[in-house]
């Protein structure tokens, strides 16, 4: 229902296929209506006037995703996103002198806990269960005092539509929609969570957390093959750990982690905000200033280091499963912002984007043994190397391999030789139009602005994605194909049915 | 231990000092008058062969995009050939027309960055158009090829029947997805034409002939609206429809009206019994109603209250207050044409299956005896009136709205009256809407999971004895692999 978790790998491809240059229509002119300002604290607004209708879009980028997990503690950084809607000291208790300091009982309740059950088997039994049952009484009596939901209950009287937040690998996202004159209610409200957040209910959030992993991958078919897949391709960088976090990390995350990672990852300095609809530029930044710049200045963290070794042979599996079969393979590429990238993007393009693409025609279409066949670049994140992704979903009465064989041919042929100047054409032709469509939502729009500024350091690299895709050659791909897409730098996950 | 947990629990107490709150007071917020809504204006032109278009500009961005409406449906297919217009929907795009190929289609359209595509539903057939603006004229030219010419190319429909078939085997791999399919069977009947679905078999009886007969009967333009929206000059565009479609022909006769509906209330639990699962797929729920009731506006503020979003009594309980789920909500469905459904669901881990069952029910019940606090009917309210300016924010969603306004007979200001509706409801509307429309003592109660794990077996909830549903997937003498 609400908030999108982990990253939904084709996200960052609606990005790459945009362009410029419509016949008769000037980006440049939208390209200069877009305002910038950065608030003495560090913190960056972009905004776009848009006057059609009195309706506006707010985006919130943290430069922080799950990436930026802690050891033990994945899952964090999309704990926290939950956590940020509980409310601060005015909004959300009925008495948050109290509540507090019956969040302090809870959390040494259980601290205690905690380091008892690390013991594993030399573990007291007794007091675990003295302890748990301390716990939970701890825990309910705190929450007595909430009023749960007052955030999102206010804004949503307010008229808010689209209420929501995604945790992706690079960055955490917040966003909502209001009726335009309600633009200060935004500023005083978002800028209080992020100035004074108070992580109550943290406790049965967690619970919440783990029905969120166990709908969204234990008991989906595609998201365990998901989940294996970036396991199996990724030894060293975090990209290899889904955002949601282990089921045992989930079920002992704690508030002081989360509190921890708020102060190191939420400064001012690592936050962009974008506004785009029936607003002026000048009064967004003038409350912004006003309510926004109250958070002090924070130092943002520097990226991570870690540096996934180069692949040096096949790594394959088998996940055996109730569900029919599924094959998925991927192969690692650089981050986004690499020179190859435009080149690999016309790759993915050529090889599955509809039906006129290679995989399509070759599987789905003339051989029917794939009733689906999908292609994604940056299937994990954007900021740090990451993979490019192909699933296919065997037809009744064929099978993975036979799937595995077709695409890897026809992977081949675009080695072979280089593609065809119409089909660079068709890629071109569809980035424009992409483009354009990319622009018709506020909310989309917002959305794209913050993206780009945060993998790119700007949100003006947004309109340079056509030049860059425009500049892409036949040898170009053939040369990306023949680097990136070989056997030693492929992971391959198998979906088999159980008993067959 | 008790007591040194006690000690733990006082010197922690003492320990926490609290800084004063430097949050801004929202409800002293003043907020400027809003901008107008300008509602879009939408030009209306029924051609001589009764093909109706619904015309607004849109010249901010250089696009040209068009839904289409066509009143036929799979309720009119036979029982034995379900699937039937779900095919005829896919093909008649991708099997090309008497002049093109389908798969030149896909080349012409994928070479400027187009799409024209088409459905076959269970009550409206439709098609879409998406290009930019200066590729108008092709777009037009190709959706009219398409609805007008179409072949049918037997290889196009085999690769429809093997997506189908596909879907058949993989339709119990998603646990939503057997909630949303064996609930509309328990609601509205198994052989109903709202809730029926494909089997091996009855894709395996559908032929060409079928595919043509179909479209010839039904596919005439008085069935047929075009909502068109975006950069278009209007002159020039119904010149253009009236060349492309004027000399349509009309069919010979009616569109056999919707099947009704018989609902009787019971309370039954049902199980779908999925070892391979660690949560728990509950649904409750019984018959919705129309959109034209005299309290569907009572009911929307009566729904918001009971289960969409945070703060309804629902999230509250079931995700907030107990930690049970992350997705939970309820919905009373409404249609124009039949009733639709009332559900609220909630995915649970299997050992907390029949305390969520009890705390939904137990939310149901209280939206009878319950009234609504003033903060419940205030974000109840206020959310729907607040937000209403999101409902002309595109002139996408204006037009076609119109368009089915159009078809079904409703007014143009419909949105509005339910609006003003929405403005007048009390805390008695709502209770009173409760009583009628909520049956908590007649509720279907369908569970996907693993029994052997739930925490208690559901047949102690004391709701009578629970009937299993079989989920089998009847196999077909020959399915499978290309012939």
């Amino acid at each position: 229902m609400k908030r999108a978790t982990c990253f939904v790998p084709s996200v960052f491809l609606i990005g790459f296929l945009l362009a410029g240059q419509a016949v008769g229509f000037d980006f440049s002119e939208l390209e200069n209506s877009v305002k910038e300002h950065t608030l003495q604290n560090g913190m960056k607004f972009i905004v776009l006037e848009r006057h059609e209708a009195p309706v506006v879009s707010f985006v919130i980028q943290a430069n922080v995703g799950s990436v930026d997990d802690p050891k033990e503690y994945t899952g964090l950084a999309h704990m926290f996103e939950h956590m940020a809607f509980k409310g601060t000291t005015s909004i959300g208790s009925r008495d948050v002198n109290k509540e507090l300091r019956l969040m302090a009982v809870e959390d040494s309740i259980l601290m205690e806990l905690r380091s008892e059950k690390r013991k594993g088997r030399l573990a007291d039994s007794a007091r675990i269960a003295a302890l748990t049952e301390a716990f939970e009484a701890a825990r309910e009596a705190a929450y007595e005092l909430v009023e749960p939901n007052a955030y999102q209950e206010i804004v949503r009287r307010e008229g808010a539509v689209g209420i929501n937040a995604g945790t992706g690998p690079d960055a955490t996202t917040y966003f909502y929609s209001l009726p335009s004159n309600k633009l200060e209610l935004w500023m005083a409200l978002d800028s209080d969570r992020f100035l004074d957040p108070v992580l109550r209910e943290m406790y049965k959030e967690r619970d919440v957390v783990a029905e969120e992993r166990r709908m969204r991958v234990e008991n989906s078919p595609s998201g365990k093959v998901y989940e294996e897949l970036i396991a199996l391709a990724f030894k060293a960088h975090p990209y290899g750990i889904r955002g949601i976090g282990h089921m045992s990390d989930i079920q002992n995350l704690t508030r002081e982690a989360a509190l921890a990672f708020f102060e190191k990852h939420y400064g001012p300095s690592n936050l962009v905000a974008a506004v785009v609809g029936d607003v002026k530029a000048e009064e967004v930044f003038r409350l912004a200033d006003q309510y926004w710049n109250r958070i002090p200045y924070r130092p943002s963290p520097e990226r991570i280091t870690t540096v996934e070794p180069p692949q040096s042979g096949e790594r394959r599996m088998i996940l055996e499963d109730k569900a029919q079969p599924m094959y998925s393979a991927a192969w690692h590429i650089p981050e986004l912002t690499h020179p190859d990238r435009p080149a690999l993007e016309a790759l993915v393009d050529l090889l599955g984007r509809g039906r006129t693409s290679l995989l399509y025609k070759s599987l789905v279409k003339e051989k029917k043994i794939a009733s689906s066949v999908s292609v994604f670049s940056g299937a994990v994140g954007e900021k740090y190397p990451t993979l490019l992704m192909v699933t296919a979903l065997p037809t009744p009465g064929h099978t993975n391999l036979e799937c595995e064989t077709e695409i890897f041919a026809q992977i081949e042929k675009l080695k072979a030789e280089p593609v065809s100047q119409s089909d660079l054409d068709k890629i071109k032709a569809r980035a424009r139009a992409g483009f354009v469509e990319g622009l018709e939502g506020n909310a989309g729009l917002a959305r794209q602005l913050v993206t780009y500024n945060n993998l790119w350091g700007h949100w003006r690299e947004m309109f340079r994605e056509l030049a860059r895709i425009n500049a892409v050659t036949a040898e170009d791909v053939q040369r990306v194909a023949s680097t990136y897409l070989t056997r030693q730098n492929r992971t391959v996950v198998m979906m088999e049915t159980q008993g067959s | 231990m008790k007591s040194l947990i006690m000690i733990l629990i006082i010197v922690a107490a003492l320990c926490c000092s609290v800084a004063a709150s430097p949050t801004v007071d929202v409800t002293k917020l003043q907020y400027p008058r809003l901008n107008d809504i300008e509602i879009p204006k939408i030009t209306r032109h029924t051609l001589g062969n009764g093909l109706r278009l619904y015309l607004v500009e849109d010249h901010e961005l250089p696009l040209f995009r068009m839904s289409v409406r066509i009143n036929c449906g799979g309720f009119m297919e036979p029982a034995d050939k379900i699937g039937l217009v779900a095919i005829l929907g896919q093909t008649l795009r991708t099997g090309g027309t008497t002049t093109r190929t389908g798969d030149a289609l896909d080349e012409l359209l994928e070479s400027i960055g187009g799409s024209v595509e088409t459905f076959g539903g269970i009550t409206t057939c439709g098609a879409s158009v998406s290009v930019l603006s200066e590729h108008t004229d092709l777009g037009l030219e190709v959706l009219s090829d398409i609805l007008q010419n179409p072949v049918f190319d037997p290889d196009k429909i085999e690769l429809a029947k093997v997506a189908h078939r596909s879907g058949i085997s993989r339709r119990n791999d998603q646990p939503q997805q057997i909630v949303s399919r064996e609930f509309a069977k328990l609601i509205y009947g198994a052989e109903s034409p709202y809730a029926r679905h494909t089997e091996y078999a009855t894709i395996e009886a559908i032929s060409r002939d079928d595919l043509v007969a179909f479209h010839r009967a039904w596919f005439h333009p008085e069935n047929v609206q075009m909502a068109i929206w975006g950069d278009f000059d209007p002159k020039k565009l119904v010149k253009q429809v009236e060349k492309l479609f004027g000399k349509w022909p009309r069919g010979s006769s009616p569109v056999p009206p919707l099947p009704k509906v018989t609902y009787k209330y019971k309370q039954q639990v049902y199980l779908v019994d999925k070892a391979d699962l660690n949560q728990a797929q509950v649904i409750i729920g019984h018959i919705g109603g129309l959109l034209t009731d005299r309290d569907y506006a009572d009911r929307i503020v009566m729904n918001t209250i009971m289960g969409v979003g945070f703060g309804s009594r629902m999230v509250d309980a079931v995700r907030s207050r107990e930690g049970l789920a992350y997705s939970t909500s309820s919905a009373f469905g409404a249609n124009v044409d039949r009733p639709g459904v009332f559900t609220s669901y909630a995915a649970t881990k299997s050992g907390s299956t029949a305390k969520a069952i009890r705390e939904m029910i137990k939310v149901v019940r209280s939206m009878q005896t319950d009234p609504p606090t003033v903060d419940e009917l205030k974000t109840g309210k206020d959310s729907y009136l607040n937000s209403f300016v999101f409902q002309f924010d595109t002139r996408a969603e204006v037009v076609n709205r119109i368009m089915d306004y159009d078809f079904y007979g409703l007014p143009n200001d419909f949105l509005q009256q339910v609006k003003a509706r929405v403005e007048s409801v009390t805390a008695d509307d709502i209770i009173d809407a409760a009583k009628r429309n909520l049956k908590p003592d007649s509720l279907i109660i369908m569970v996907v999971g693993n029994p052997n794990d739930f925490d208690e077996p559901l047949d102690s909830l004391g709701l009578g004895p629970v009937e299993r549903i079989d989920i089998a997937i009847r196999q077909a003498e020959a399915h499978g692999g290309s012939r």
